[in-house]
């Protein structure tokens, strides 16, 4: 039976069709085949009928071990993406890494870096795996010669076929055709490839050549942009915030007269300018020296701290200082005020506000009773012992060099800061400052052998204190 | 294969032979007293200083067979529930082994009479710790307080009651229906066993959570792992699965059972096996990674326990022995499919799941040791604290273990070790695995 509409001369004869009622005969045909050495073969089955690979003979597949292949080289990959991307910086001269500090933890640690790496292993073997399949199976497939057969329908409703390759060593078609009504088939089939020579129609040359020309055209268009100038106005895709209705320093300012749009509010047109007469500026307070800075009126405040902070403390921890005070010149120090501000109130309740202020933001390094057993100090100290860490050790308030400080000096250490110590001028209020600075000199009070005749200098103050 | 083989049982001895486990059951009864007994008395039971370490040496053997025994009550309900062909001819072992629950209730007693009696050598929850107590120094005597509502001894033994009566409710419940599903062939068995087994498996699965969290978590009391009963359970299917391969195997050697169980069923339970390897794995896993990313003190101790002091090499065992080396191992199709093979890995899986039960008990041991190292900040690279496996050990495993054989004898007695006429037989003697 030949297929419909076919030239016969195009015809190549690639196997023979067997058509079977159920699946029991079709397996006793398989097996005989099988025995008889015929390999090259397939069973087609509207169901998976049960033990019809053993029957036909198909050899175990290969694609485990593709699979474990693929694993074991996504494995490799997932491994040496993540320790090459996280844990190397400029291994090679492009594509660096990027050492990926987070909070200290180790830059390549397998616990963290094994759930990617399973990831991908799974990703990689079920890619195999379908992949594979598919390729082994000779898929995708997009034409085969059996579609052509109109019996072969049946194939999905209630037939079974078997079909015998003409390229298989005991191929013999008459004898095959004869052992076919032996087991039982209901029909047998020539199966044909039609070799018919294809030829595309004419016009899709030209339609082809058309393509690759206007494909040309984005590179040309590219490559002439490259070689010119933009005039036009700038595109700027993402906004983001860059035209903000505020005006910045060294701009126009605003218009006095949008309709002309040539007169200024400002008569010198600019929109930053100085200060009005009465401003008083946040940072400055220069006003009241004594209370926001500590400093004595009228000495020189060009000595304010900054990295001049860490020269003075670095000198000052050295046993040799005995006089801070007096050798201000000598360590470029201004005059620090040496009694409490006359804003500050000196009663106790100043003193138990400058307990509660001290406890919050003090004792965590100088500890709660001021000898510089803070949890925060310990630890610091433990680690720079073990040279984890740099840290200036914090200073016992007992210590000789702390009692003989000015209470200016004591109140600019906290607003200022001194070596590893930050400032706190931005979290505690001057009058906190001051709250503190009474405290310390009363916790210094409690240890009669630290105190000395300057520390008792306060005459004022001392007959409020508690 | 397409040709039907078989229906029935055809081979003759399907039974353990009542003549054999007459001789037999004596020797091993002998054997577990006197080796559970000699333990007791040199393993320092009944001092003060030794008894420590015996209870832990106790409670490791003990959780080994009790999860045997729970994983082999967890595989027969699976069957019955998810009405599965494939495992007819094996499920029988597995329920003989299910039925261990009894000795294993019995074998419980001396840890109940312990923390009834309020001795705080296994478990530290059983007094109130005294002042620094170093178990408790994490906490304090208000986590105490919270905690003693749930661990305390009344309220322990009231849970272990609870849960060895559903056990044992389970196993012989389904034991003596598959035996007498051998006689009658009624379908209605199975129906009856399917529909009791879902309620009792949410029954079974928080008695064993709750199990393992009595038994095993509450030994580092201020310890917590929301995986670790899965982590148990992960274990007890791993080790009841290689358990009843093992079985199954010698009972084959032996001629007890001939061509009932083939070599699909095998290839199957080792395809079970794999799997589950691989869930133990993950689930370790994921409970360790989990602690060590968030590295908070309170929880990383336990690892730490694990990591230092020595215990790491114990450690390492398990992460090669019990995941890596096992999943390589059982991988391909060939090796699934070699008896000889599978004997040797169902014992190298049974030997590292005793492993791993003794990684969860022993560093507990000397954990009020460790408090002091972890509270300095350093890390313990001294070997001290680590607790090799003893002649104690050994005696109490071969003790435990032949009271578990015994059990196997006794209750099996001369009943088929097949179900005969299990509605599903057919299904299970013609079963191939492509």
């Amino acid at each position: 039976m030949n297929n419909e509409a076919d030239n016969i001369e195009q015809q190549k004869l690639i196997g023979v069709l067997g058509q079977f009622d159920d699946s029991h005969t079709l397996m006793h045909a398989c097996e005989a085949l099988r025995d008889s050495g015929v390999k090259k073969m397939d069973a087609y089955t509207p169901y998976p009928v049960h033990g019809i690979e053993k029957a036909i003979g198909i050899p175990r597949t290969i694609l485990p071990w593709i699979v474990l292949a693929v694993a074991s080289g996504g494995l490799c990959i997932g491994l040496g993406m993540q320790w090459y991307t996280n844990a190397t910086e400029q291994l090679l001269p492009f594509w660096s890494g990027y050492e990926f500090r987070i909070s200290g933890k180790p830059m390549f640690s397998l616990p963290a870096n094994i759930p990617v790496t399973f990831e991908v292993i799974v990703l990689s073997s079920a890619f195999a795996a379908f992949l594979g399949m598919l390729v082994l199976n000779g898929l995708p497939r997009l034409a085969n010669p059996l579609h052509r057969i109109p019996r072969f329908k049946r194939v999905t409703n209630d037939k079974f076929f078997l079909m015998v390759d003409a390229d298989d060593d005991q191929f013999n078609l008459d004898q095959l055709k004869n052992n076919f009504s032996d087991w039982g088939a209901s029909d047998v089939e020539d199966v044909f490839l039609d070799q018919t020579d294809w030829k595309l129609p004419a016009f899709l040359k030209t339609v082809a050549v058309l393509l690759l020309v206007l494909m040309l055209v984005p590179p040309a268009l590219v490559f002439r942009a490259r070689g010119m100038t933009y005039t036009g106005t700038r595109l700027h895709v993402v906004p983001d915030m860059d035209w903000q209705v505020k005006f910045k320093t060294q701009t126009e300012g605003p218009l006095a007269n949008n309709d002309t749009k040539t007169e200024f509010f400002f008569k010198d047109i600019r929109a930053q300018f100085a200060p009005l007469p009465g401003t008083v500026s946040r940072s400055d307070q220069s006003g009241d020296v004594e209370f926001f800075k500590g400093i004595q009126q009228g000495s020189d405040l060009h000595s304010s701290h900054g990295t001049p902070a860490v020269l003075a403390s670095n000198q000052e921890n050295e046993p040799q200082e005995e006089q801070p005070a007096t050798t201000d010149a000598a360590v470029d120090e201004p005059n620090w005020v040496t009694k409490i501000p006359s804003q500050v109130k000196v009663d106790k309740d100043t003193v138990l506000r400058g307990q509660r202020q001290y406890d919050i933001y003090c004792a965590v390094c100088h500890g709660y009773s001021g000898e510089g057993n803070g949890l925060a100090n310990n630890r610091a100290v433990a680690l720079s012992v073990s040279g984890e860490a740099s840290w200036t050790e914090a200073k016992s308030l007992y210590d000789p060099t702390v009692i003989d400080q000015p209470v200016g000096r004591i109140y600019d250490t906290i607003t200022n800061g001194r070596s590893t110590m930050g400032p706190y001028a931005t979290r505690i209020k001057p009058e906190d400052r001051w709250a503190i600075v009474l405290y310390v000199k009363a916790l210094q009070k409690t240890r009669k052998d630290a105190v000395t005749a300057e520390a008792d200098k306060p005459a004022d103050a001392s007959d409020d204190k508690n | 294969m397409a040709h039907i083989r078989k229906a029935e049982i055809t081979s003759p001895i399907v039974t353990l032979g009542g003549e054999s486990t007459s001789r037999v059951l004596p020797v091993l009864l002998v054997v577990a007293v006197a080796c559970i007994g000699a333990a007791f008395f040199f393993g320092g039971a009944f001092k003060d200083t030794g008894r420590a370490a015996f209870m832990h040496s106790y409670l490791v053997s003990y959780m080994f067979f009790l999860s045997i025994t729970l994983g082999c009550i967890f595989f027969v309900m699976i069957q019955h529930l998810t009405k599965a062909g494939w495992s007819v001819t094996v499920r029988r072992v597995a329920e003989i082994m299910g039925c261990a629950i009894f000795p294993m209730a019995i074998l419980f007693i001396p840890i109940l009479l312990s923390v009834l009696g309020g001795d705080t050598s296994l478990y530290t929850w059983v007094k109130e710790p005294a002042d620094g107590a170093p178990e408790w120094a994490v906490g304090d005597q208000r986590i105490f307080d919270i905690k003693s509502t749930f661990l305390n001894p009344t309220w322990f033994g009231i849970r272990a009651v609870v849960y060895f009566t559903i056990w044992t409710f389970i196993a012989f419940r389904l034991y003596t229906w598959s035996v007498k599903q051998d006689e009658t062939g009624d379908k209605k068995i199975s129906l009856k066993s399917q529909a009791y087994c879902a309620p009792l498996m949410l029954g079974f699965v928080l008695s064993l959570a709750f199990a393992a969290f009595d038994w095993e978590m509450s030994l580092a009391p201020m310890w917590f792992s929301t995986m670790f009963p899965v982590y148990i359970f992960a274990g007890c299917v791993l080790s009841s699965l290689a358990t009843i391969l093992l079985v199954c195997l010698l009972l084959q050697k032996t001629g007890r059972i001939t061509d009932e169980i083939t070599i699909e069923h095998y290839h199957d339970l080792a395809k079970l096996c794999f799997a589950f390897i691989f869930f133990w794995g993950y689930i370790a896993f994921s409970q360790f990674m989990l602690i060590w990313y968030a590295n908070i003190p309170e929880e990383t101790f336990w690892y730490r326990f694990r990591f230092e002091g020595g215990w790491i090499l114990f450690s390492l065992v398990l992460l090669f022995g019990h995941l890596f080396i096992p999943f390589l191992g059982m991988m391909a199709r060939t090796v699934r499919r070699n008896k000889t093979y599978l004997l040797f890995a169902a014992i190298f899986l049974l030997a590292m799941h005793w492993v791993d039960h003794y990684w969860i008990v022993m560093p507990q041991l000397n954990a009020s040791v460790y408090e002091g190292y972890f509270s300095s900040g350093e890390p313990i690279t001294k070997t001290e604290y680590v607790q090799y496996p003893g002649f104690i050990d050994l005696l109490l495993f071969v003790g435990m273990g032949a009271l578990f054989v015994a059990s196997f004898c006794l209750v099996s007695g001369n009943r088929a070790l097949v179900p005969l006429k299990d509605p599903r037989l057919h299904e299970a003697l013609n079963y191939d695995n492509p």
